[in-house]
């Protein structure tokens, strides 16, 4: 019994489970930064600028530098990546796209851009997080959404922000602000079992992935219409975040600030780029949509004691901070659609939870079924992180001395058995004192 | 009576002479008993009456039986160690265990949570508490009195202890039946009888041990009650028949039989007041004390299997009331028609309303256990879970032989002398034999209730044969040759020179309480046995005394070979006849008891689950209890599916650990994939839709697990756990890669990988394996773009295992030619 006590123990697997060395929960900035050249550092300046803005500490490397690393004594020295090196055929250093896996595994942030130069250690990491870039070469053409600046091959597209993900965590305002997004790259595509992506831009229905260098479609593109992501996002089981963007150039100065007109006449003075490509970064940092339950406690409503073990019929509430990572500080969380399951094998309850300034609170009975069971939390929605808590206790039945006595049906009984008792004392004190024939004949 | 006793003198003083004389082989031990016992009664013999002598050769035959059952339980202990057997008694041991520590009521109330999780189970409402309340009390004593004994060595030698108890009882029993003789006989014969053994060696400690106890002692206090007719006999009958409620669930074949007894005694007419006395206290009493178990609850008065104590009593105050009336009113002798009819009216109308209220719903019907006694097909088509354990198959008929010997042969002897010479009493053994032999038939776990009764009959037989035979009165040579036959075969081993004790002595007394209370029958036997001549006598005791030899070797062999086995440690003889302990078992729960987080759940074949919980301390779904039907199923289920339907069930009963038994590389038959079937059909009951047993089977109907079996057979959960990287390891020069050494085949799914699961331990001969179930995973990869990237990579893996882990330059396409390239070749150098 004196195990049980630690009822607490169970599974309690918060957001920061799986980081060991990793601080994924944004108070820690440091953000490796790889790229082709390092001439991008200036193409894309405005870009950076915005991150150091924001307190990242950007170390800038070259994809192919023979001194890269992101372990060092056995701990990971950053703890993001941006990857804006399409290119990179091979990585230089201890690095491998399976090292990249094992970041993410780990707990790790990394964003991803491609280009139509696209090299395999950047189709394979893609891979493995289930995008499937298009082959090297490879362009999204749009023959009806262009910018006036393309040049003859459709391939500097004009992306609509109807395409958009509607989730303002991870889009920010650049759906709101409805501002056409430039794109000039390479097109994904992924399994669209795969519930753990986002599809956070697609091409629009007359996109598709080609060469085109080639003037005739030789083989059906490799994605079209819709199905062509521009930009897509992975939250790992681990809700480690993966951002891939299909265009390096999305991210650069000159499409941050050109005007653009599209082939129909559209205009606007500005792209939605910069917005978007914030946004996004903010949200694959872990700067925004970041979830952690604390405090969970669970106890008797009638005198407010955690007992090492329910008795089924129970009142009892249930108790968890939410908090929610905003603008650099845990703020309380502010959702309202946060439930709580009783579960044994089926849920037996099942409540929303009501929300005090991030307090949520649940009250219920116990069901009239015992059992082992767990309170499970199971708090997943787009752009938060995925918040999963089971707390395991064990309901018992009632304790041979907690029935209910002199029920009311039972009197009759109860009478019987007491009338008897008088009757067998009453009878054997005639037997004994009676002196008759009677009593002997009973004897014998 | 004075020259009674000389010659008996005589006899010993043969006996010991012989003894010293011839015996320099002869053990100190036997002989320095012998002289006492003689010195002890030489110098008295004029003092000591028969009645005397009597009790001290009784006295010490019952010790010495008392003795040999305790001894001849002990070969497990002494072969393997103080360890506690099989699959239930882990569980009684577990939670005697936990009785000890945490009282009584906290056992009461204990809420298992290592078992049939999420369900759990009430513990103290769900089992016979008997068993762990009588070893609770011994320990407790022995606490008391200073010996600090561990709980485990009670529970160890519980069995033991009892079953020389048994002997008592069933000495008392027979005692009571016919005479002390044959009780003599029956005590002994319970002593070492194999059939009794089975289930009460050291080690064993299940409810059975104490059962048979309870059983014999209710009936020998039941015959003596019916005798007497005293109400104190009894209440001791009820209080008996409480013991033995809180003991066992066979206390049904009691609450049956003693009806079915005083049934059959109104049917004969043997009606009488002792009867009515005895029956309706012990039932009333009996009735009440019975549902003060929790188990048993209300029970007794809502179902089936108890009615027909019930109806019985109804019928018996009936039957008292109209032989009242028959006494009082005047010329009653007219009416006797009349009150035949009525009686059987009554009969009738009692069964009526009996059948009347089992339609209504009051009274449960018949359980399908047991309906599965009476139609033996019955579990294998509806409860395929009471089918597969194999306790419950049909008894062969060697293995009445082989548990009983050649008590089997004098069995249906006694009961025909019991038949033949009908009282009261006798009624009882008879119809004891007739069920008993006939459960013992349909179950073979049922021939434990046999071999007591068997034990009674055969020894009745024996004493009547010999009353014949070893007569001293026609001839005292006879006894004497049975006395040297037994010196030359005390070089023998020790056991069994308890057994030829005992037998001696069941013989020597004989001709004293013959010839000093003859009864009818002795005189009858007196005038048959003028007839035979002595030497023919003592040829016939000479064979009597050798097979009652042959019967204690047997007893002890398979005593000693076939039921000391704790069978969670398995023993193998080498070609130079050493033995190689195999201790797998232990070893995997020893691993997962220090290996796995505290609160992990193992999943295994309801089996193992007592060991899992009793020797790993970690959380089961399914155990030996089988009282959830739909939770098994859903463990067959995912035993018999393929890995990813079973990774499903896994995930929503939170299993952290898959355990199965795999016997194919040392050739261990009781294993998984042999009890593989039995999953399935189980499954199929609960989920017809899912499971098939057909699809298990190959086109012909054979159950293979090499090349030609069911492709759903070899990619099921249970084939892949058993045979991961089974087919890498060769057992044999002479066989391939993958030969199972139990079902002699080459496995037919050699090279598989495991998807949800991981291998996490693996015992020393693979009898055990451990599985880990594994987290989803935590990315989704794309299959298509892997497959291409793969095929890729492997150009450059080459380069990159050369270079390992040194510092490489990358590759980067298009990349622009600056000249910063001399940088790369100034740190080359």
């Amino acid at each position: 019994m004196a195990r049980l006590s630690i009822i607490c123990i169970g599974l309690i697997l918060f957001v920061t489970v799986w980081s060991s060395s990793l601080n994924i929960e944004g108070s820690s900035k440091r953000v490796l930064v790889l790229l082709d050249n390092l001439a991008i550092r200036e193409t894309h300046s405005f870009y950076f600028k915005q991150l150091r803005d924001r307190e990242f500490d950007l170390t800038y490397k070259s994809s192919d530098d023979s001194n890269l690393q992101l372990v060092k004594y056995g701990e990971y020295i950053y703890d993001h990546i941006i990857l804006f090196a399409p290119g990179t055929k091979e990585f230089g250093g201890r690095l491998d796209a399976e090292i990249l896996t094992q970041f993410v595994d780990a707990g790790g942030n990394v964003l991803v851009a491609g280009s139509h130069i696209i090299g395999d250690a950047i189709r394979e990491f893609a891979g493995e997080c289930g995008i499937e870039f298009a082959d090297d070469k490879n362009a999204v053409i749009d023959h009806l959404n262009y910018d006036v600046n393309d040049n003859g091959q459709h391939t500097l597209i004009i992306a609509s922000p109807d395409n958009l993900l509607a989730s303002e965590l991870i889009t920010g305002e650049a759906k709101k602000v409805g501002l056409p997004f430039l794109f000039r790259g390479i097109g994904m595509s992924s399994d669209s079992e795969n519930s753990l992506l986002l599809d956070v831009l697609t091409g629009s229905s007359s996109s598709y992935t080609a060469n085109p260098d080639e003037k005739t479609l030789t083989e059906y593109p490799t994605t079209v219409g819709k199905r062509t992501l521009l930009v897509s996002v992975l939250q790992a089981r681990n809700n480690a975040r993966v951002g891939f963007v299909g265009s390096l150039d999305f991210f650069s100065n000159d499409f941050f600030q050109s005007p653009i007109q599209s082939n129909d006449g559209k205009k606007s003075a500005k792209s939605g780029n910069e917005e978007l490509a914030i946004a996004l970064t903010d949200w694959v940092f872990k700067q925004r949509g970041v979830l952690r339950a604390r405090n969970i406690r669970h106890y008797l409503k009638q005198d407010k004691t955690t007992p090492s073990f329910y008795t089924i019929k129970n009142d009892l509430v249930f108790n968890v901070q939410f908090d929610e990572f905003v603008h650099g500080k845990w703020m309380p969380f502010n959702g309202t659609d946060v439930q709580l399951e009783f579960v044994r094998i089926d849920p037996f309850v099942r409540t929303t939870m009501k929300n005090n300034g991030g307090q949520l609170e649940a009250q219920f009975r116990v069901p009239d079924t015992y059992g082992i069971y767990k309170f499970i939390i199971d708090y997943n929605r787009i752009g938060y992180t995925h918040l999963f808590s089971a707390t395991q206790v064990s309901v018992h039945p009632l304790r041979h001395t907690e029935y209910e006595r002199f029920i009311t049906s039972a009197y009759p009984y109860y009478i019987s058995s007491f009338s008897m008792m008088v009757g067998a004392f009453l009878l054997s004190f005639i037997v004994l004192y009676h002196r008759d024939e009677m009593p002997k004949t009973k004897v014998e | 009576m004075a020259a009674q006793v000389t010659t008996n003198q005589s006899i010993i003083n043969d006996d010991s002479g012989s003894l010293t004389t011839d015996s320099e082989f002869q053990t100190n031990v036997n002989s320095k008993k012998r002289l006492s016992s003689s010195s002890n009664i030489l110098p008295t013999s004029s003092i000591l009456s028969p009645t005397g002598l009597t009790s001290l050769i009784s006295f010490i035959v019952l010790t010495c039986a008392y003795i040999s059952g305790f001894m001849s339980r002990l070969f497990s202990v002494i072969r393997f160690e103080s360890i506690i057997h099989e699959f239930d008694p882990w569980f009684n041991y577990r939670s005697t265990a936990y009785m000890t520590e945490n009282g009584f009521y906290n056992f009461l109330n204990w809420f298992d949570e290592l078992a049939w999780y999420p369900l759990g189970r009430i513990v103290g409402g769900t089992i016979y508490p008997g068993l762990m309340v009588t070893s609770g009390v011994i320990h407790w004593f022995l606490h008391m009195i200073n010996i600090p004994i561990h709980i485990r060595e009670i529970c160890v030698f519980l069995a033991p202890f009892f079953s020389g108890l048994t002997a008592l009882a069933t000495y008392l029993l027979t005692k009571e039946l016919w005479s002390r003789r044959a009780g003599l006989f029956a005590a002994a014969f319970i002593a070492i009888a194999p059939g009794y053994s089975s289930r009460s060696v050291a080690g064993s400690y299940d409810n059975e041990g104490i059962a048979i106890f309870a059983l014999m002692f209710t009936y020998f206090l039941w015959i003596r009650s019916v005798k007497t007719g005293s109400v104190f006999w009894s209440c001791c009958t009820a209080l008996s028949y409480f013991y033995m409620v809180s003991a066992w669930g066979g206390y049904v074949f009691i609450i049956n039989l003693i009806p079915v007894h005083v049934f059959i005694l109104l049917v004969l007419r043997r009606y009488s007041l002792r009867l009515y006395v005895s029956y309706s206290i012990f039932y009333i009493l009996g009735l009440i004390l019975s549902m003060q178990i929790p188990f048993v609850g209300f029970q007794p008065v809502r179902t089936s299997e108890h009615m027909l104590a019930a109806g019985v009593f109804a019928l018996l105050q009936a039957y008292a009331f109209i032989d009242y009336l028959y006494t009082k009113l005047p010329r009653a002798d007219d009416l006797k028609q009349l009150f035949f009819g009525l009686m059987i009216f009554i009969g009738l109308s009692v069964f009526a309303v009996v059948v009347i209220l089992t339609y209504a719903g009051y009274i449960a019907p018949w359980s399908g256990r047991f309906y599965s006694l009476w139609d033996t097909n019955y579990a294998k088509i509806h409860i395929p879970i009471i089918a597969s354990v194999s306790e419950h198959q049909p008894t062969t008929w060697t293995s009445f032989f082989f548990d009983l010997h050649l008590l089997i042969c004098l069995f249906p002897v006694g009961a025909w002398f019991c038949i033949k010479e009908l009282n009261d009493e006798r009624v009882f053994i008879v119809l004891y034999a007739v069920f008993a032999s006939y459960f013992a038939g349909v179950m073979i776990r049922l021939m434990l209730t046999l071999t007591p009764c068997v034990c009674v009959l055969a020894a009745i037989a024996l004493s009547k044969t010999l009353d014949y035979y070893a007569d001293t009165e026609t001839s005292d040579m006879s006894t004497s040759p049975v006395v040297p036959s037994n010196d030359n075969d005390e070089n023998e081993n020790e056991t069994e020179k308890n057994n030829r004790n005992l037998y001696d002595k069941a013989g020597k007394p004989k001709p004293i309480p013959g010839r000093r209370g003859p009864t009818n029958t002795n005189q009858d036997t007196d005038d048959d046995t003028s007839i035979v001549s002595s030497n023919i006598k003592t040829v016939v005791v000479i064979c009597i005394a050798m097979m009652l030899m042959l019967l204690a070797v047997h007893c002890t062999w398979v005593t000693s070979n076939a039921y000391s086995s704790p069978s969670i440690v398995l023993a193998s003889y080498n070609n130079d006849g050493s033995r190689y302990i195999i201790d797998d078992f232990r070893e995997a729960y020893y691993w997962l008891r220090k290996n796995t987080p505290e609160r992990a759940r193992v999943m295994s074949w309801w089996d193992y689950g007592y060991q899992i919980a009793g020797m790993g301390n970690r959380t089961v779904l399914v155990d030996n209890n089988t009282w959830n039907n739909s939770h098994i199923a859903l463990v067959g289920k995912a035993m018999s599916s393929n890995e990813s339907e079973a990774y499903k069930i896994m995930t929503m009963l939170d299993v952290d650990y898959v355990l199965v038994i795999f016997g194919g590389m040392i050739g261990y038959s009781g294993d998984d994939i042999n009890k593989f079937l039995w999953m399935v059909r189980i499954a199929e009951g609960e989920h017809p839709k899912d499971i098939r047993e057909q699809d298990y089977f190959t086109e012909n109907g054979e159950f293979r697990v090499d090349r030609s079996g069911s492709p759903i057979l070899l990619n099921c959960l249970m084939y892949k756990l058993c045979y991961y990287r089974f087919g890498e390891l060769q057992t044999d020069f002479r066989s391939p890669p993958g030969f199972d050494r139990t079902r002699h085949v080459e496995i037919g799914n050699k090279n598989f990988d495991l998807q949800h699961v991981e291998e996490a331990y693996t015992t020393e001969h693979w009898i055990v394996r451990i599985y880990k179930v594994k987290k989803l995973a935590n990315r989704l990869q794309a299959k298509n773009a892997l497959r291409q990237v793969q095929r890729r990579k492997s150009i450059y893996s080459t380069s990159k295992k050369t270079s390992g882990q040194a510092r490489k330059q990358g590759v980067i396409l298009n990349k622009p030619q600056v000249k910063k390239g001399t940088k790369v070749l100034t740190r080359k150098t």
